[in-house]
């Protein structure tokens, strides 16, 4: 379907254990369209992370397949998914993950120039103002606060124009009121530059304000379906 | 609350220093304190193994470990000592004597000596006159070996009689070497060696006659040592002991060199060793930040937590450096394998103490470096384990700076036994690394601006650097340690070579011509110019003896066993010589003046360690007794001589027309090429009266010694470069978690291979250039300081140490991709495990 952004077809993940094999994922199908978000729902260890980690082309499933963009993940070696990622993919974390050895327009500025944008400084210091941090271009993440932290990774994230903005439990390291502001503003961003969403959340809360819920028990599928 | 008992944490430490070794995560603390000690193990073994093997070469010259000589025989009491004390004896007689044929005689040099003899060292002899050489064996009682010349001078033949007194004795071979008599020149006269047990029928040695006895010892050093010390305090006015150690200034100069070299290396080895293992301690300590924080959360005390890690340490470092005490000694007895044919057979087998020496050094250096950063995890709260940002308390930085300084200190001390070397080195050190590491600081603070317009790979890489100037400063200065160390050593390593080479060039003189008759001088230097293109003037001798300074008989003012005494109890040969002779150089006073006044009195030129020791100085008047006349000379230069460069070298030179009324004869020295012994041989049949000696086998039993000791020098400097390494490691892998923290994000949000990789090449290469500015500045200081106060060598300015930073930047750069690699192939799946 030329709508669809993501596509994932029987995806299965299978990881090698002292006690043999663990299957952690088990036959797994999505398909997203463009502008879309869905909330993947589950409790600690059903998987959720591990379908972020292969829908997003950080990892590569035992079998299925994973269509990105078009591009068929599973076909790439490592170097050409990073470059698939570099211009359609964004990343929210859990834990921010910034470069500590850059300040924050410059953790912002990253993003531009690994997609080789011109005006990278000048479109960092708007995304900041955007996100409350228009006085703290200059500031090192060990100089900011979580939720400050939080507002610089989501700035990036939407700083190369993704089409498809991936965010892992993006609260999980604040305090709810914080959290809260967090997510408002992700989900404005997510309107303004209508990009496609796939949250990974275990709060049902949260996981309502997606179109789509795919709920993961034990790596399997349990919701109804009714997700793409 | 009950203590857990020690017995239980101790038990606790073992698993969890199993199962970190499992996970790898000692990998770089185990290689540092490895390197540490088998580098500290090994040099020491090398060093005092070697010392051993070149003692015993030098101890050939001497034919013994120690020998008594005197002009008396040795008593009874003096003999016992050494019997009872289980040493090896042999006993020497040496006097001259007229060797008589049906038709001649011959003043000849005799040695008499008991089987036993040589106890270092052998005879070496030849069926026939300039013929092949054969080591080993001695006269049997009723034979005599004698060499070449006398056979030239007489005209004898392989078992024709002498007459030696009146004892008839048959020539059975030709004496080439006696190993205790290279290098003394002034026996004229051919030598004559006999048995012992012959002696007594000469009937030459009566009482009153000039005779020389020596008893020679071998033994362990222990044992020679309390043997000296049982006869030194009444020994006679005749006697005196000499031992191997101070008997060859050539090679004196050279092992002193060596040693400080040794010394100076391994204290590199270990210093570098030793920031390893600092580095990689601190990395252990902070990666159990939250194992600590979790443990004390389910209830271990602090004392505990400490303990559990200290053991655990402790436990490492006691593995760790019996390994490292280990492979020190396989490396070296390896060495010694390899080295059989070089170095003497009968080297004294190693003892257990340079490896336990090395184990100290190692579990020093990690109780010095690791202790400070160990310390902290007992300090870290609880609550990090809710908290991830709490950290320890750090100790004060002075505890730590001063624990390790202090640990540095007394490592270096004890290796080189040298306070001096080792604070100065210190000090000196210390003072660098604040200067060094200041202007640093100053110049990443400038970088950062200049970085602003830079490209993203660019500022990737150097942002690493920004970031923490102080650390990357750190950075710079310990690889720049790393060049500056290596550098130092491979730059010493190759002068001390050069001054080696120099002082024993290939065609250094290795045959001594003597006797030379004024009536055949002419005719002797064009015969030698003919035969070798490397020959001295010819200088004339005139013996004469010291007998008086400032008209005081010079007995009564020189002190007993002095250069000073030696040079007054015998003949000295004494010159005459218009210029200042090349080897020679004025350290005080002034070359012969023309014009001078003529009812002056004549003037000499003193050599100055003899002058020193006789307490002479410029202007001071000094009597001769020459031919039976006294001379009266005043001293009007002090010399120093190169005792090394195989040249005739006089203590007295007489200004010109002094000494020429006095009959002379003339000497010179000249380099032969191996295997024209036929001309050798005419020479000597041309000119029977003149002696020629051939010192080719002192040439090449020093060039044996310096080619161990070169040896020495380069194996050291393989552990020097091992070392080298565990640092460059050990300071990689300290960051390596927060690399492969980044490599892992920036591969996430789509970043190819390639630009890390070169964004690490261009952090790397930058640091490594860095270290490389430094450290070629801190080669230029420190070899200086070096070549001036340690090793009396001549400072140049060496330009290829400008390649240092291109060396860094290269060596730097390349390790540090090879170091970090794990970071750059991190999964960028990592990022979501973290979260």
């Amino acid at each position: 379907m030329s709508g669809s952004i993501l596509i994932a077809r029987h995806l299965s993940k299978v990881v090698p254990s002292a006690e043999g094999d663990l299957q952690i994922l088990s036959d797994l199908s999505l398909e997203l369209d463009s502008g879309a978000s869905l909330a993947i729902v589950g409790a600690s260890g059903s998987g959720k992370s591990t379908l972020l980690g292969l829908l997003a082309g950080l990892d590569l499933p035992s079998s299925g397949e994973v269509l990105l963009a078009g591009h068929a993940l599973q076909q790439l070696d490592e170097d050409q998914r990073a470059r698939v990622r570099c211009a359609h993919v964004g990343f929210v974390f859990q834990s921010f993950q910034l470069m500590e050895s850059l300040n924050a327009e410059e953790n912002i500025m990253l993003a531009l120039e690994l997609k080789g944008s011109s005006a990278a400084r000048r479109r960092a210091t708007e995304l900041l103002e955007r996100v409350g941090l228009g006085a703290r271009l200059h500031h090192y993440p060990r100089q900011l606060s979580g939720g400050e932290q939080q507002r610089v990774a989501l700035a990036r994230a939407f700083a190369a124009e993704p089409q498809l903005l991936f965010a892992d439990e993006p609260t999980g390291n604040l305090d709810s009121q914080t959290g809260a502001h967090i997510i408002e503003l992700m989900f404005e961003l997510n309107r303004e530059h209508g990009t496609t969403l796939v949250l990974v959340t275990h709060e049902e809360r949260l996981a309502r304000r997606c179109q789509h819920q795919l709920h993961l028990e034990g790596g399997r599928r349990v919701d109804d379906g009714a997700a793409p | 609350m009950k203590a857990i008992p020690l017995r239980r944490i101790l038990l606790m430490a073992w698993r969890q220093l199993r199962r970190d070794a499992r996970a790898g995560e000692l990998r770089v603390l185990f290689f540092a304190l490895l390197v540490a000690v088998a580098a500290s193990t090994a040099i020491g073994y090398f060093s005092a193994r070697l010392n051993d093997a070149m003692l015993l070469r030098a101890s050939e010259f001497l034919g013994a470990d120690l020998v008594l000589a005197g002009s008396a025989p040795a008593e009874a009491r003096q003999i016992e000592a050494g019997t009872t004390l289980g040493l090896a004896h042999a006993r020497v007689v040496e006097f001259s004597s007229v060797i008589a044929t049906d038709e001649q005689i011959q003043l000849a040099s005799i040695k008499a000596a008991d089987d036993a003899y040589p106890l270092r060292g052998e005879l070496r002899s030849a069926p026939a006159p300039f013929q092949a050489e054969q080591p080993g064996g001695g006269p049997r009682p009723g034979e005599a070996w004698a060499e070449a010349r006398l056979f030239t001078a007489l005209g004898l033949q392989i078992g024709d009689l002498i007459e030696v007194g009146s004892q008839p004795l048959r020539l059975t071979r030709v004496l080439t070497y006696e190993p205790d008599r290279v290098g003394d020149f002034y026996s004229l006269t051919p030598r004559v060696l006999m048995h012992l047990d012959d002696l007594a029928a000469t009937g030459v040695v009566q009482p009153g006659s000039r005779v020389r006895y020596r008893e020679l010892w071998r033994g362990e050093a222990a044992l020679l040592g309390r043997y000296r010390q049982a006869i030194e305090p009444d020994l006679q006015a005749n006697q005196r002991i000499e031992t191997a150690s101070d008997s060859n200034r050539q090679i004196g100069g050279a092992l002193g060199r060596a040693e400080r070299y040794l010394n100076l290396a391994s204290l590199a080895a270990i210093l570098l060793a030793g920031v390893a293992v600092a580095l990689s301690a601190t990395r252990f300590a902070s990666r159990r930040f939250d194992a600590s924080a979790l443990l004390r959360c389910l209830g271990l005390s602090r004392r505990e937590a400490l303990l559990l890690y200290g053991a655990q340490l402790a436990m490492l470092g006691l593995i760790a450096s019996a390994a490292g005490a280990l492979l020190g000694w396989v490396a070296q007895a390896g060495l010694f394998v390899l080295l059989r044919d070089v170095l003497a057979q009968d080297i004294p087998p190693a003892t257990l103490w340079p490896a336990l020496a090395g184990m100290a050094t190692g579990l020093v250096a990690l109780a010095g470096f690791a202790l400070p950063p160990l310390a902290s995890l007992g300090r870290v709260p609880p609550l990090r384990v809710l908290r991830r940002d709490v950290l320890p308390v750090p100790p004060s930085s002075w505890v730590v700076y001063a624990t390790a300084i202090a640990a540095l200190g007394l490592i270096m001390w004890r290796l080189s036994l040298d306070l001096r070397l080792t604070l100065s080195l210190l000090g000196g050190g210390l003072l660098a690394i604040v200067l060094l590491g200041g202007l640093l600081l100053l110049a990443l603070r400038g970088l950062r601006r200049l970085l602003a317009g830079t490209s993203l790979t660019w500022r990737l890489g150097l942002g690493q650097l920004m970031r923490n100037p102080l650390a990357a400063a750190g950075q710079a200065l310990a690889f720049g340690l790393i060049l500056l160390a290596m550098a130092l050593i491979a730059l010493l390593r190759g002068e001390l070579l050069e001054t080696w080479q120099e002082q024993l060039p290939t065609d250094a003189p290795n045959h001594f011509a003597l006797n030379v008759l004024p009536a055949d001088k002419d005719a002797f230097a064009a015969r030698i110019e003919a035969l070798s293109n490397q020959a001295a003037p010819l200088y004339p001798v005139v013996p004469g003896r010291l007998v008086a300074i400032n008209d005081e008989p010079v007995r009564a003012l020189v002190s007993k066993d002095s250069q000073g005494e030696r040079a007054v109890r015998r003949d000295l040969s004494l010159t005459w010589a218009q210029e200042l002779p090349e080897g020679n150089r004025l350290l005080a006073g002034h070359w012969w003046q023309a014009g001078q006044d003529p009812s002056a009195l004549p003037g000499v030129s003193v050599e100055a360690e003899l002058a020193e020791s006789l307490g002479v100085t410029l202007g001071d008047r000094l009597g001769f007794s020459v031919g039976g006349v006294t001379r009266e000379t005043r001293v009007t230069s002090l010399r120093e001589v190169d005792w090394d460069s195989f040249q005739p070298n006089f203590y007295m030179i007489f200004e010109p027309d002094t000494l020429q009324d006095m009959p002379a004869t003339y000497m010179t020295s000249f380099h032969l090429p191996a295997g024209r012994d036929r001309e050798l041989v005419q020479l000597a049949r041309d000119f029977p009266s003149v002696t020629v000696l051939q010192v080719e086998a002192l040439l090449a039993q020093l060039r044996s010694i310096l080619a161990q000791v070169s040896l020495a020098v380069e194996y050291v400097l393989l552990f020097v470069l091992a070392a080298g390494l565990a640092v460059l490691f050990a300071g990689l892998q300290s960051t390596l978690d927060e690399r492969i923290r980044q490599g892992a994000l920036l591969r996430a949000i789509g970043a190819e291979r390639a630009m890390l990789v070169r964004a690490r090449r261009a952090e790397f290469g930058l640091l490594g250039a860095v270290s490389g500015v430094l450290a070629a500045l801190g080669c230029e200081l420190v070899s200086a300081l070096l070549y001036r106060f340690v090793f009396d060598i001549a400072w140049q300015p060496h330009p290829w140490l400008l390649l240092l930073p291109l060396i860094g930047a290269v060596l730097v750069g390349g390790a540090g991709l090879f170091g970090t690699r794990r970071a750059l192939n991190a999964s960028p799946l990592q990022v979501l495990r973290d979260g």
